[in-house]
């Protein structure tokens, strides 16, 4: 039967993956690692046992996140999207009446406005290409304070009065954190500010998109409960609760589009531009003049 | 060009920035106006930071740089004229004359063209202008030489945009690197060697038949796109698969768009033209420049505009604003991209564009940011 469909998210830091059978939701995770082909072929693997099927009863795939570019899985077709559309289409899968998300990975922030009619992405932000307000900001505030990162947001919880972290830089915000360290503020307090100083970057992201609910919170730091709770501080929205773990939003709306895809028959755009041999002297009388050679 | 300059081989090279510069003067006077906008390369930048600052715009930054690299190009003019667009530049500018003993010159150039005031003070600028080049050169600059000067790089505008209507065709025939070429031969070639490419390649490629199906149609609007910054280009055109049909900035299709007066004495018809070309985001007021915008989304039936403003320059991140409101009005969707010339953000440039052209693709014409 063509019913079953497969999203890959291989993200900065994890990759992600989710097998469609007609409704029931597999899925699997693992760290990206250096080779993302070898990533993406455990991942399948690993779900096809979960399952109990065979590769070749997979109808199609769709790849998303940083590595989906170069993916290829012999003979079965395989397409590729973007997280940004794909975190809208597993939301919206998950729980259709989502309007706003915010996606929270290891190296970049988003927020994203959806179409509650269909999932599809109205508008989107994303942070500037730094650390600041994403998972491994988090990750190195948390070792500075002694603490793995699974850890941040459970101490997080247990603030009484949260500190004042300013900085958005991962490298000032270290140094501030060490000095909040020597004048005795609680580990508590410190993991709290640091909730707070992220939520208050996200929430301007999500600000420029607009807030409207139901609002979701997707991506590898939405396990994060202390960070969920900051930004709903900090956004005066309230999540809405999904029935899988949201990390996997990426990856299922991934399969999502598989399915999609293989109903319409989307053949994979292939565009590439030659140069044309017309310019080929003028390139070069135009190298010998940068050169100064003319 | 003079006779006994040829001869001698000491025709003196002018450099400048900034497309406000009247380069048929230069050329009048027998020496060749080049601009100097390679940019592109962060380790450039990186060096052009000893002299400036880290927050000052990767275009400025990489000239000063590019003098510091002792780029032979740059090493290679006698003299540099600046008609001061923007503040940035301007320090720049002094900054290699300062610290690299590079001669310059700098102008002026009026925010309001539509004032008598501007008109008059302009044209006394591009007088000034005129006398320096002649010591410069030793050269005279006369009218019938800057007549004649005015009717080439005439004939050399009005050909990059006839090849630049081209691509108003559904399946447009000529590629957004491969205009970036052509303009490219109209900074840095004589101009009558860029008139024969112009030419050349407008019979070859008029005679095209494009066929395939109708690509994204989009406008680069924004801040410069420096020679050597293709990555962005490159990416749209050749790894995502849309067409940029249509520049709305400086090394683009828009200091092409209007010619210079062949009609009015020629200092005047300098000064005129110069302050009549479709306007950078430096010119007041502002609603000129989006209402130019506008016509050239509207005459290339564009479905998107990636709006690009480098790190740290303030006269185009600012003026997005405006630019976006308008265009979200008339519905075309805008991507605003931050660029510089680091090479370390492709992942996300990639992500960015290729979620706006799923979302164009989808038919949905809100914007994104």
């Amino acid at each position: 039967m063509n019913d079953k469909f497969l999203g890959l998210d291989i993200g900065s830091r994890t990759a992600k993956g989710v097998l469609l059978v007609g409704d029931t939701i597999h899925t699997a995770i693992r760290p990206t690692g250096f080779h993302m082909q070898e990533t993406g072929d455990a991942l399948v693997k690993e779900l096809l046992l979960k399952a109990g099927i065979r590769k070749s009863d997979i109808t199609h795939i769709v790849g998303t996140g940083y590595g989906r570019i170069t993916l290829d899985f012999d003979g079965i077709p395989y397409g590729d999207v973007t997280e940004i559309s794909c975190h809208a289409k597993g939301a919206h899968y998950l729980h259709p009446n989502t309007r706003t998300i915010v996606d929270i990975g290891g190296q970049d922030s988003k927020a994203i406005r959806v179409d509650p009619r269909n999932g599809k992405v109205v508008d989107f932000v994303l942070n500037d290409k730094c650390a600041a307000g994403t998972g491994k900001f988090l990750e190195m505030i948390a070792t500075s304070i002694g603490l793995t990162v699974e850890e941040l947001g459970e101490v997080a919880l247990k603030a009484e009065r949260p500190a004042r972290v300013t900085s958005q830089c991962v490298v000032f915000a270290e140094s501030e954190v060490i000095s909040l360290k020597a004048q005795d503020v609680s580990q508590a307090d410190i993991a709290a500010g640091v909730h707070l100083s992220v939520a208050r970057r996200v929430g301007n992201l999500l600000s420029r998109v607009g807030i409207e609910s139901d609002v979701v919170f997707t991506g590898g730091v939405s396990k994060n409960k202390g960070m969920r709770r900051a930004l709903e501080e900090v956004t005066k929205a309230n999540f809405v609760d999904l029935r899988l773990d949201a990390q996997y939003a990426g990856a299922l709306g991934a399969a999502v589009y598989a399915r999609e895809h293989a109903a319409s028959n989307t053949v994979k755009h292939e565009s590439r531009l030659k140069d044309r041999d017309l310019f080929a002297s003028l390139r070069e009388e135009l190298g010998r003049v940068r050169e100064a050679a003319a | 060009m003079t006779e006994q300059n040829k001869e001698a081989g000491t025709q003196k090279r002018a450099g400048y920035f900034c497309i406000y510069t009247p380069i048929e003067v230069i050329a009048a006077a027998g020496a060749t106006p080049i601009r100097l906008f390679k940019g592109g390369d962060s380790i450039v930048v990186n060096s052009g930071e000893v002299y400036t600052r880290s927050y000052f715009c990767q275009f400025a930054q990489y000239s000063v740089g590019a003098f510091r690299e002792d780029d032979p190009l740059y090493r290679s003019i006698d003299k540099i004229y600046h008609f001061n667009t923007c503040d940035q530049m301007k320090k720049g500018v002094e900054a290699i004359g300062e610290f690299f003993d590079v001669p310059y010159k700098m102008l002026c150039l009026p925010r309001e063209r539509n004032r008598d005031a501007s008109r008059q003070f302009m044209q006394r600028e591009v007088e000034f202008f005129r006398k320096d080049v002649e010591e410069l050169t030793g050269n005279p600059v006369t009218d019938e030489g800057l007549r004649e000067q005015i009717r080439k790089y005439n004939q050399a505008r009005q050909w990059v945009k006839r090849l630049s209507e081209l691509r108003k065709q559904d399946v447009p025939p000529l590629t957004g690197g491969e205009f970036l070429d052509i303009v490219k031969a109209f900074y840095y070639l004589p101009v009558e060697t860029s008139l024969k490419y112009f030419e050349e390649f407008y019979s070859h490629i008029a005679a095209e038949k494009a066929s395939g199906e109708r690509p994204i149609r989009l406008m680069i609007s924004g801040g410069i796109i420096a020679d050597g910054d293709r990555r962005l280009i490159d990416l749209i055109e050749k790894e995502l698969g849309a067409r940029i049909v249509v520049e709305d900035h400086c090394t683009g299709l828009r200091p092409f768009y209007y010619p210079i007066p062949e009609d009015k004495p020629p200092l005047q018809a300098l000064s005129d033209g110069y302050l009549d070309t479709a306007p950078c985001a430096r010119m007041k007021p502002l609603e000129e420049r989006l209402d130019f915008s506008q016509k050239l989304a509207d005459e290339y039936r564009i479905d998107a505009i990636i709006y690009v403003s480098l790190k740290f320059c303030s006269c185009y991140s600012i003026s997005k604003n405006s630019f976006t409101k308008r265009f979200h009005g008339l519905e075309i969707p805008v991507l605003d991209i931050s660029a510089d010339y680091s090479e370390n953000d492709l992942g996300q440039l990639r992500t960015r564009i290729g979620a706006f052209f799923e979302l164009i693709r989808k038919g949905d014409s809100h914007a994104a940011a």
